[in-house]
């Protein structure tokens, strides 16, 4: 606006005051405790990467830890169980391969489901019995004691139990 | 972005724009070493993050923003330690070389203009930012910094009725 370029005038005439030599030490010295710890010459580019790797770093740490846990939940899947559980000892069946690697390292059978069908009298029997039917997981083991590679096969079974029925 | 800007190139560039700088800065705060110390937070922040060089707008915007959070520091400082400043604490230090009466008169006018046209006038009288840079330090549009401009220089014109 021409109407106030008088006074724009006497305001850039203004001078404000200078920093003080500190502020300007202080600054170079900033800047220079800064680039020490950095490439020369340029500004610290490789303050991006230190971010990166940390960032790579957490990941990795927490990819591992997942990991982990995971394993801890698999080798303990009889604690989950919510109704009845089994564990037996590693099985002494036979290796059909004796030289084979891998060897039974125990049987896992989970009842997480059982039900009561009530009183029957099979095969025309005069004592009554409780027909009890029970769905399970087993889940069998095997390592390999030099590597420390395990395998294992999960399936479901049904089990029918028949139970005497007394005292009635 | 992207800065390749040499040690020497940001040494000049801070001398240059010291003075400016400062001048802004003084805006919240109440003496010239609490607006060094905002300049300097600002201008080494600006300079960590490898913004360009020649982005005035966002490095005003730095200083701004470190100044309004000095300020509410310092208010709550001020709140809790009022009872010990001292008449000298309150001196008011000079914003300006003044040479002689009339240029007395023009700061004691810029004093008493509302905060938001005075920082747009110290932007653009001796910071050399175009109205495009102020709004984007202000967050406003180009029409509302150009008017508020203009009401500054108004103001000013009306206190000082010789001009």
């Amino acid at each position: 606006m021409n109407d106030f370029s008088e006074i724009e005038n006497k305001l850039r005439k203004l001078r404000p005051v200078q920093p003080s030599a500190d502020l300007v030490a202080r600054v170079e010295r900033a800047l220079a405790q800064e680039r020490s710890t950095s490439t020369a010459g340029v500004l610290p580019r490789e303050r991006r990467f230190h971010f990166n790797w940390l960032s790579l770093g957490l990941g990795l740490a927490a990819a591992a830890a997942l990991v982990l846990f995971t394993r801890v939940q698999l080798e303990r899947p009889a604690k989950k169980t919510p109704t009845l559980a089994s564990i037996t000892p590693p099985p002494q069946f036979s290796s059909p391969n004796s030289t084979a690697q891998l060897v039974p390292a125990g049987l896992t059978q989970v009842v997480y489901h059982s039900r009561d069908e009530g009183v029957h009298f099979p095969n025309n029997s005069e004592q009554p019995m409780r027909r009890v039917r029970s769905h399970t997981r087993e889940t069998l083991r095997w390592r390999n004691p030099t590597t420390g590679a395990s395998l294992r096969i999960s399936y479901p079974s049904e089990e029918v139990s028949l139970v005497p029925v007394t005292g009635q | 972005m992207e800065n390749v800007a040499t040690d020497e190139n940001w040494k000049t560039c801070f001398s240059q724009l010291a003075p400016g700088l400062l001048l802004f800065a003084r805006q919240w705060a109440k003496s010239t070493a609490d607006a060094e110390d905002i300049v300097q937070e600002a201008f080494v922040r600006f300079w960590r993050k490898q913004h360009d060089i020649a982005n005035r707008g966002l490095l005003y915007a730095t200083v701004r923003s470190i100044a309004l959070d000095f300020l509410r520091r310092d208010s709550r400082r001020a709140r809790r330690e009022s009872t010990a400043v001292s008449e000298m604490d309150q001196t008011v230090q000079p914003l300006f070389e003044i040479e002689d009466e009339s240029q007395r008169a023009l700061v004691a006018s810029l004093d008493l203009l509302p905060n938001e046209q005075r920082e747009v006038l110290v932007m653009k009288i001796w910071n050399e930012l175009t109205f495009a840079e102020i709004a984007s330090v202000l967050e406003i549009s180009q029409n509302t910094a150009a008017s508020r401009y203009r009401y500054a220089l108004a103001a000013l014109k009306k206190h000082l009725p010789s001009v």
